[in-house]
């Protein structure tokens, strides 16, 4: 997997570079918004993580222009900016996610494998999900585990069904409390796994063997 | 100190009376002008028409019978009336009859004006000073009659009204002059009182305050409406740099253990084997330590931010939702910790303002809750519309409580009461609903909760003024 990636703050840039590549993935350093653009249209890259200050061309500049010319190529802006204004902007250029700094390297990591999945989720658009033996329809809004069928509060169903479509993939406490609830704060108390443990003990209680994973230090994780 | 004479004349007071007094002069004049015309100028009309009609009445009695009657009308006349006075003068310059001296030439076969000073013949041989006012002709033949009246009185009224006009004009424009200077230097002095403070401040001396002016004008005037709004100002500027100088103090001292605990770990990490258990140990507990001061940044600059939200930012909230989706959130963790939370949020809530701070400071206030009731304990979530008009969000618990006497310093940035120390959190929590509130022109009711008086638990209440 190729990623391109656009920040001008070289420690910063050292340190994001390091942990995707730990990841095993192919990453290309770019420091200056007009190359990253230039870059971007002349390769295809699997996902985008731009910095919204960029020397030259903004970040959002660069999404905006992209969008223009028909890439689709998945980006994450990145910004110091937390202000839910700036977020609202960037995502309104393009750009498919957004994450303010400091940020913990778990969080980059597993939103650059959310996003990739996601572009090839989209690719193919799904009206059932399934992860081992449980199954959701997305039109009916019901789900089953093996063959049976399980009751879900409309929050519990969305939170199952982000989960699902990023089966396999750690997700982040901030992901879930950003996608599912679309809140913007971080939380005091363990609420986020207090909903977990209510979805688990629902989908996973009666079953053998366990699809909702809790991931030390950083989230959870849907797998067969 | 006292203000130079250049100095008082620059001031605006003195300029406002320059011009106050210049313009009450110029009215006072062009009263005083429109007496003179209706007094004195109509006074002197009528002489001359009283002065040309006895002359054309003797003319008449000259032209019918001759010099020698004219001559007995003339000295009748003059017996007659004690305000005419004659003079009669023959071909060959003889002076028939005359009232009064000099008798004024007349040079050709015209008439002319008379008007100056005469000496006045009195019958018992006495001369007295006088002006005249009348006219003096040739008749036909050649005689000369001279008729003037007696005008002594009218000139000194004039000479008295220009005298006073005088008067008016000089000490007028003195007396202002010398107001403008009192006014302005009384202006100047407490200006000055002012300026001076002011400058003491800016040099570093906050408590400095405009003092009470010892004015012999009963207080209340503007400048007493000045001073007041200038202290009240620099106390709320004093106040701002105390709260600022302990957010200081307290960033400094909350941060430098975090930072001393960071250090340790890192210098046990550094002096452990590399790749050792207690190395990585180490710095995994710097990796904490270091989260722990980025989460208190991050909270100081949410506080920032919110204390910079625009007004116009704002939008219609959909209140009732809001609150409603918070405690279906929040349910399940109260649940496992045994606290009993109760909503009760009035439907169709709307107010306009930030939903994503507002978000913020309900989650402040629920986590709070959560965080410092025991197991067992009640929380109740309250949003309505007060009689008033207002707009109420309360959340409400058993937990220990605040007391009265720490409520106005918890929402202070950084204030932690002693023994919540161990607690986690920032310290910001309550200073942030502070912020919120704040920003969206309400106010944080902090009293007693649910509890008993062992213990009172917290009622937390943001009140919204009504929308206009």
């Amino acid at each position: 997997m190729r990623i391109l990636l656009v920040e001008d703050d070289k420690d910063m840039a050292a340190h994001m570079r390091r942990s995707l590549e730990d990841e095993g993935y192919d990453v290309e350093l770019v420091e200056d918004g007009a190359v990253a653009e230039d870059r971007a249209r002349a390769r295809a890259y699997d996902v985008i993580i731009l910095d919204r200050m960029l020397p030259r061309k903004t970040g959002a500049e660069v999404v905006l222009a992209l969008r223009e010319s028909g890439v689709t190529t998945p980006v994450m802006m990145v910004s110091a900016l937390r202000e839910v204004s700036q977020k609202v902007e960037g995502l309104d250029a393009g750009a498919d996610d957004y994450l303010g700094k400091p940020f913990a390297t778990e969080e980059l990591l597993a939103r650059v494998r959310a996003l990739h999945k996601g572009r090839e989720m989209a690719v193919s658009e799904h009206t059932r999900l399934a992860v081992a033996d449980l199954e959701m329809d997305l039109l009916a809004r019901t789900v089953h585990r093996g063959g049976k069928k399980i009751d879900l509060q409309p929050r519990e169903f969305r939170l199952l069904e982000y989960l699902m479509r990023n089966a396999g993939q750690t997700v982040t406490r901030k992901m879930l409390l950003e996608n599912v609830w679309d809140y913007h704060f971080d939380p005091q108390t363990n609420v986020i796994d207090v909903h977990i443990s209510r979805l688990r003990s629902k989908i996973d209680k009666d079953y053998s063997a366990s699809l909702l994973h809790t991931v030390r230090g950083s989230g959870y994780r849907l797998e067969a | 100190m006292r203000p130079s004479l250049g100095a008082l004349t620059r001031t605006t007071t003195f300029r406002l009376v320059a011009i106050t007094a210049a313009a009450v002069i110029l009215i006072l004049m062009a009263a005083l002008a429109g007496v003179y015309v209706s007094t004195i100028g109509q006074a002197q009309a009528d002489a001359d028409a009283a002065a040309r009609l006895e002359w054309e009445s003797l003319e008449s009695v000259y032209a019918e019978r001759g010099i020698a009657a004219l001559r007995a009308e003339v000295a009748e006349r003059s017996a007659r009336q004690s305000d005419m006075l004659f003079a009669l003068i023959d071909v060959s310059g003889e002076t028939l009859y005359k009232d009064f001296d000099p008798v004024p030439r007349v040079p050709g076969e015209d008439w002319r004006a008379v008007n100056g000073p005469i000496q006045r013949l009195m019958e018992n041989g006495r001369v007295v000073e006088s002006v005249g006012r009348g006219r003096a002709g040739r008749l036909i033949g050649g005689p000369v009659l001279v008729v003037v009246r007696d005008f002594g009185v009218v000139a000194r009224i004039y000479s008295s009204l220009m005298s006073g006009l005088f008067f008016i004009g000089f000490f007028g424009v003195f007396g202002a002059i010398a107001a403008g200077l009192f006014a302005s230097q009384f202006a100047a002095r407490r200006a000055d009182l002012l300026s001076r403070t002011a400058q003491e401040v800016k040099s570093g001396d906050l408590a400095k305050r405009v003092p009470k002016s010892r004015a012999a004008l009963p207080a209340g005037d503007e400048f007493d409406k000045l001073d007041r709004d200038i202290n009240e100002m620099l106390d709320e500027i004093a106040r701002l740099v105390e709260a600022t100088r302990t957010a200081g103090d307290s960033i400094a001292h909350d941060l430098r253990s975090p930072l001393m605990r960071l250090k340790q770990s890192l210098e046990t990490a550094a002096r452990a084997a590399p790749g050792s258990e207690s190395a990585g140990a180490g710095l995994a507990k710097a990796v904490e330590e270091a989260d722990k001061l980025l989460d208190m940044f991050n909270a100081i600059i949410s506080v920032m931010r919110i204390e910079s939200f625009a007004a116009s930012s704002f939008k219609a909230i959909d209140v009732t939702a809001l609150v409603r989706d918070l405690a279906e959130f929040y349910a399940p963790v109260a649940e496992d910790r045994a606290i009993t939370l109760r909503a009760h949020i009035q439907d169709g809530l709307s107010y306009r303002g930030v939903p994503e701070v507002l978000t913020q400071a309900m989650v402040n206030l629920l986590e709070n809750a959560i965080n410092y009731t025991q197991e067992g304990g009640d929380i109740e979530l309250r949003a309505e519309l007060r009689p008033d008009g207002q707009l109420e969000l309360a959340v409400l618990d058993n937990g220990p409580g605040i007391p009265e006497k720490d409520r106005e310093r918890v929402v202070q940035r950084f204030v932690r009461l002693d023994d919540s120390r161990s607690t986690p959190g920032s310290g910001l929590g309550l200073s942030l609903v502070e912020a919120v509130v704040r920003l969206h022109r309400g106010v944080l009711s902090l009293s007693d909760g649910l509890g008993d008086t062992a213990r009172p638990g917290l009622r937390a209440a943001l009140i919204f003024p009504a929308t206009p």
